[in-house]
């Protein structure tokens, strides 16, 4: 891991917030981590965490007028991403910071040629003439493992297959050599022989060009596999932030517990899984305390009235848990006593 | 689960091909055919787990839904209580779909959405004929109380509810007329794992309490390691591994079996598992590679392999193996 130098990306208290007729929705809300040079963060959760809206929000990429950013900042080298014109933020994307989406048909031109595609994106930041950035383009294809660029360079993207599209995508991503790529949800659309296929990928090209990668995932294994921190995400806060090891070897938030103990082994057979009841609260009518306490098996009474802060655990793991507040033990001791006078 | 000579075989699949001719924009070339399953025999026994893994267009959906004849097969038997279903009338296969029902991937878009949960159920007891209206009410509480729905579910429509929730329904409409089998077509791939474990639990308990047979089809090796007892592994329309779970999960012997499992992401970073890394792609099933189909992609692939085809031999006891070089690897 990096040593603690100038961190590439410092997300501090982000929020954003839709406005719809049903009300506002919080699909992010008030979340900070710190991405360093060549390393890569997780961001782990279900479906409405907020783990897309975190990464749409850096690149400010959030539908509008209906979701804006309503608080916090995003510094990109020491600058406020939040702050920047619209015309500055253009060339911030897909030349300083880029971005992999999960559906690779949805993010490809289905007319043009995938090199001309590639080729674009060269020729809008480096200034590179045609020629020069068709070139550069037969190379990227090259470098992301695509069997006779040349050849494929010319073709639409729906003469490709979905592993080859996605390696488009991510020549297309790194073309600019950018300092930071966020891959959300990468290979989740993909086969597991192609997905290996692709994280090896990612990886050697992080390697290679020392960026940082923000990986954007609901499945644990991937965390697991490419990970140096992991952000666990539920209903738009943290509610865990650690390394990958700690993550699974000891998981501190008992979601975090729930999730992994929910996962079907593939070395060990069980009888039966282990499962976190019920499901997460809407984004538009949060919970007043902390958002996991209706699923919660250790929730008590200060669980529903406030939402716990980040308590520092140890020197790189932070949990939101009123379990890892000094304040737990006293008010088990207060429920016992109460316990206790009604019984007697 | 008992040994395979006490166990009742409840479908037989002989030699079942599903080819699709697909159009070509000139009149007169020959046209295209898509082999998406090619020749493959199985059974099923009575209260067992099998499940079907394998890539996106190996043929494992094709292959349940040729058994409920929703696409009628080219080729081939399959035989399920004495009778081939192949050859019954279109009038009669709708009886036997009684037996024989199917949970969908995608809950959202197997369910009607202008329909409530009570229309939705009463529809398929109504079609199977297989409870008497008065009853149906009474049944359908029954149902809701097997998956773990509240009541009042009965009055809502599908959109109210949540993934999870939906497959549910999904669930409970297939138990509705009570069948011998279910086709679980990756009902679990679209729902988050805390919900997903829910439903896998809820499949498993089902199929004690009613004595339930599943054809499984799923990528996901992790759930088919959890809910299965026998596991088929496919690969461009061919069976290339079949076997125990244990025996296949611990001691694979076809190589692409062998680069599946090593695939599978870990949930634990201080496993360095070896992976074997396949080159390429899977190629088109409309012209498969001659000989062994998984030749292009294989470490070990020689040139009996590129002229030969493979037969499922039996290598151990119960464990079938498609493979020339499987004793020598």
């Amino acid at each position: 891991m990096a040593e603690k130098e100038i961190p590439i990306l410092e997300v501090k208290g982000l929020k954003t917030y839709f406005t719809t007729k049903k009300g506002t929705s919080k699909p992010v809300d008030g979340i900070d981590f710190v991405l360093n040079k060549g390393e890569t963060l997780g961001i782990v959760g279900e479906s409405g965490c907020g783990k897309s809206m975190t990464s749409l929000s850096i690149l400010r990429l959030i539908p509008s007028p209906s979701g804006k950013i309503a608080g916090g900042s995003i510094l990109f080298k020491g600058k406020d991403l939040v702050k920047l014109p619209e015309s500055e933020m253009r060339k911030v994307r897909g030349n300083d910071i880029s971005m992999i989406f999960q559906e690779p048909m949805t993010s490809l031109n289905p007319v043009i040629p995938v090199g001309e595609q590639i080729a674009e994106a060269i020729r809008l930041h480096q200034n590179l003439g045609k020629k020069a950035a068709w070139e550069k383009s037969v190379e990227m294809l090259r470098l992301v493992g695509i069997p006779s660029p040349e050849k494929r360079a010319k073709q639409e993207p729906f003469q490709l297959s979905g592993g080859m599209r996605q390696r488009v995508m991510i020549a297309m991503a790194l073309a600019c050599s950018p300092e930071i790529l966020i891959a959300d949800e990468p290979t989740t659309a993909l086969d597991v022989t192609i997905q290996a296929q692709i994280l090896e990928i990612i990886k050697n090209l992080q390697k290679q060009l020392g960026m940082g990668v923000i990986m954007i995932t609901h499945d644990l294994g991937v965390v697991a596999e490419t990970c140096d921190q992991v952000v666990v995400m539920y209903a738009g806060n943290i509610v865990e932030h650690t390394s990958s090891k700690e993550l699974f070897a000891n998981p501190k938030h008992p979601y975090t517990q729930g999730l992994l103990a929910s996962l079907p082994n593939i070395t060990e057979d069980v009888e039966e899984l282990r499962t976190i009841e019920g499901t997460i609260p809407s984004p538009y009518n949060l919970p007043k305390g902390c958002r996991f306490s209706s699923r919660c098996p250790h929730s008590k009474d200060i669980c529903s009235e406030r939402n716990p802060e980040l308590f520092e655990v140890s020197d790189d793991t932070k949990v939101r848990c009123w379990i890892y507040s000094d304040n737990w033990n006293n008010q088990s001791k207060r429920e016992e006593e109460c316990l206790n006078e009604k019984h007697s | 689960m008992k040994s395979i000579a006490e166990r009742k075989v409840l479908l037989q699949v002989n030699n079942i091909k599903q080819h699709f001719t697909v159009k070509n924009d000139a009149l007169f070339k020959p046209k295209t055919v898509v082999k998406a399953v090619d020749g493959i025999s199985f059974e099923l026994y009575e209260g067992e787990t099998l499940s079907i893994v394998g890539e996106s267009g190996c043929g494992k959906s094709t292959t349940g839904r040729a058994i409920l004849r929703l696409d009628e097969p080219s080729a081939g038997e399959i035989y399920f209580g004495g009778e081939n279903l192949l050859t019954v009338k279109k009038k009669d296969m709708r009886k036997l779909r009684g037996d024989l029902q199917v949970i969908f991937q995608d809950p959202f878009a197997s369910l009607n959405p202008r329909q409530k949960v009570k229309q939705i159920l009463n529809e398929a007891m109504a079609t199977q004929k297989s409870v008497v209206k008065e009853k149906r009410p009474e049944r359908m509480k029954e149902l809701l109380e097997y998956v773990g729905l509240p009541l009042e579910s009965l009055e809502r429509y599908p959109h109210e509810f949540s993934g999870g929730q939906r497959q549910r329904i999904g669930i409970a409409r297939a138990l509705a007329v009570h069948p011998k089998l279910i086709i679980c077509d990756e009902a679990v791939s679209a729902l988050d794992v805390s919900i997903q474990a829910q439903i896998l639990n809820l499949l498993k308990q089902l199929q004690r309490q009613f004595n339930l047979t599943f054809l499984f089809i799923s990528h996901d090796l992790s759930v088919v390691r959890h809910v299965s007892d026998r596991v088929m592994v496919m690969y461009l329309g061919k069976i290339v591994e079949i076997a125990d779970k244990k025996s296949l999960f611990d001691k694979p012997m076809h190589p692409y079996t062998h680069a599946l499992l090593s695939s599978i992401p870990v949930p634990d970073p201080t496993i360095k598992h070896e992976r074997i890394i396949l080159k390429g792609d899977v190629p088109s099933p409309i012209n498969p590679p001659k000989g062994c189909r998984f030749h292009t992609r294989c470490p070990f692939a020689t040139d009996l392999c590129q002229e030969t085809e493979p037969e499922l031999r039996e290598l151990e006891k119960g464990h079938f193996v498609s493979c020339h070089m499987v004793e020598k690897i």
